[in-house]
């Protein structure tokens, strides 16, 4: 008696997510997109093109490239990370997106699976975005460091399994600001993005390497730089497997959130 | 006529708040059913758990269908054929009106070529169709309502649910959303509502289930719960004179003295009877009319129905 074929499959179900992630954000581009774009490429001026003068190079890297490569998934990391915080956190509590969203033929599952991807598209356009100007400024040449937006998209859904599970734990939309300066903040300077683990104090190093970022910084500078090692892959399995881990435990727990 | 829906002994409680309480109930197809109760009562709670946005206690066990299919387990079997009107107007802000139906419209599976020509056609019945490019912030209250409605009814479903449809309306607005949802019914649309509004209850439910504190109190057509269960006629009693006049004749044969309000309420069969009894209370100060579902809901609950509890 009952139609059941006309469910929408599990890709066109994410996609619609995505879809609509996608069209809100892009009403407000400018507003929404410059900032987050504008951002390291004023640290890369104000830091790059001043200590540069007094840094020639680092890591055998110029300097300007050393911290350009590492502001690729930087970029990324940022980007995903406050659409999964107080993006996620207002649709689920504010603008009750999700009640909606959960009444049409879309599991708890599907929708957080699409914000995850969805982070992650806007971690490859970010990336993106960066790498067009350092190439055009040839800061950076361009080769294989043109496939850098897939690290920014690998980027992306790392940190928006993160930020994810982060928020499935807050109640009031302030609690953010300890994930901000107390986890992203030191990250951005202690994984590699600004000068080498290791010149970090030996006793500090191990904590370095327990941060997600540091992985992608690595992976991002072998494609900058054209520089490929054997452990790269234990890096890019870190950032796999952390994306996963904490992916399963934030739709377990926003799900209980959302499905009373 | 098949049932739509079937929900026997379901309970859901939130720690140690019980909020839906051994409810039972069916709903036929191309009929328009309604949960009626304060707020409070579980209303909102038992909707969800039909599309699957909350779980019933598996313990005790009870259970829900909806087209045969279990929420719980086939929640995008149940929604597929379903739309939700949700109690709060969730329309997206950034999007203008036709992009808010065309984002729904590709949850629902819908490829552009059906999506395009049906966001028009609801646009026209709903009346909305000069809203079309206009952003949410500049649509009334009731147009902000009514697009909520059309969104629900994109993919033509089967049975349409709707949380308190005109709460906060106007009774111009309201009085036009309960025409369009009779027509819907007409076209052999299933509605299953939650309101406050006894005249909304009577304008459109062909049954009714007053329930409160997650329980059902009583179940049957509005027009029938009224009569076999109230006297038809109601003499309010609106000044101090009138309540102290009242209070000093005291019982009357025929007449039910009712003081859970702060005025009297006296309730008779007939309404001479009442005439005659208002006479005595000098003049003004009532006001004699025919009984309704709120006056039921006192009656069996004590209390006044659609305050804020």
């Amino acid at each position: 008696m009952v139609q059941t074929n006309n469910i929408p499959s599990l890709p066109a179900r994410l996609y619609s997510v995505w879809y609509r992630h996608m069209l809100v954000y892009t009403r407000n581009l400018v507003s929404n997109g410059l900032p987050p774009f504008l951002e390291p490429l004023i640290f890369l001026a104000g830091v790059g093109l001043g200590l540069g003068k007094y840094i020639t190079a680092m890591d055998g890297i110029p300097y300007l490239q050393y911290l350009a490569s590492g502001l690729l998934v930087t970029s990324a990391m940022y980007t995903a990370s406050f659409e999964c915080t107080y993006g996620t956190f207002i649709r689920l509590e504010y603008d009750h997106a999700y009640d909606g969203m959960l009444a049409s033929p879309i599991t708890a599952n599907d929708l957080i699976l699409g914000e995850i991807l969805w982070a992650g598209t806007k971690g490859f356009f970010f990336s993106f975005a960066v790498l067009v100007i350092v190439t055009v400024f040839d800061i950076i040449q361009p080769g294989l460091s043109l496939l850098a937006p897939f690290i920014g998209f690998l980027t992306g859904l790392l940190f928006a399994s993160i930020s994810l599970w982060v928020t499935s734990f807050v109640k009031t939309i302030n609690h953010f600001n300890f994930y901000m300066t107390g986890f992203l903040s030191p990250m951005f300077f202690f994984s590699g993005v600004v000068f080498p683990i290791s010149s970090l104090p030996k006793a500090l190093r191990p904590f370095a390497e327990v941060m997600p970022l540091t992985h992608v910084v690595r992976l991002i500078r072998a494609f900058c730089n054209s520089d490929f090692y054997i452990m790269l892959w234990w890096d890019f399995s870190y950032v796999v497997v952390i994306t996963v881990v904490f992916g399963y435990f934030a739709i377990r727990r926003l799900k209980k959130r959302m499905i009373a | 006529m098949s049932a739509i829906i079937n929900v026997s002994h379901v309970h859901k409680s939130f720690g140690a708040l019980i909020a839906v309480d051994d409810l039972s109930f069916t709903v036929d197809g191309s009929n328009c059913f309604g949960l009626l109760g304060p707020n409070g009562a579980g209303k909102t709670t038992m909707m969800k758990m039909i599309y699957g946005k909350a779980r019933r206690d598996s313990n005790p066990t009870g259970s829900i269908q909806a087209f045969g299919f279990d929420p719980g387990k086939q929640e995008l079997d149940v929604k597929i054929l379903s739309g939700v009107v949700p109690q709060e107007n969730n329309l997206d802000a950034e999007l203008n009106v036709f992009q808010n139906l065309l984002v729904y419209s590709k949850f629902y599976g819908m490829s552009k070529a059906e999506s395009r020509p049906r966001i028009d056609e609801l646009l026209t019945f709903f009346e909305l169709s000069e809203k079309k490019k206009s952003k949410i912030r500049e649509l009334s209250g009731g147009m902000k309502r009514r697009l909520v409605i059309a969104r629900a009814l994109l993919h033509t479903p089967k049975l349409l649910i709707l949380d308190e449809p005109t709460t906060g309306l106007d009774p111009q607005v309201r009085h036009l959303i309960w025409e369009k949802l009779r027509q819907l019914k007409k076209e052999g649309l299933t509605i299953l509502l939650t309101t406050h509004y006894m005249e909304e209850a009577f304008q459109l439910c062909d049954t009714i289930l007053i329930m409160d504190k997650g329980r059902k109190i009583m179940e049957g057509s509005p027009q029938s719960l009224v009569k076999d269960n109230i006297e038809s006629y109601v003499l309010e009693i609106h000044s101090d004179e009138a309540t102290k006049a009242v209070l000093k004749i005291g019982d009357v044969d025929d007449i039910r003295l009712d003081r859970t309000h702060e005025r009297p309420f006296l309730y008779s069969q007939d309404l001479e009877t009442l005439q005659k009894y208002a006479r005595q209370l000098g003049k003004g100060g009532y006001y004699i009319r025919q009984s309704n579902l709120e006056d039921l809901f006192l009656k069996l609950t004590g209390r006044a129905l659609g305050a804020d509890q």
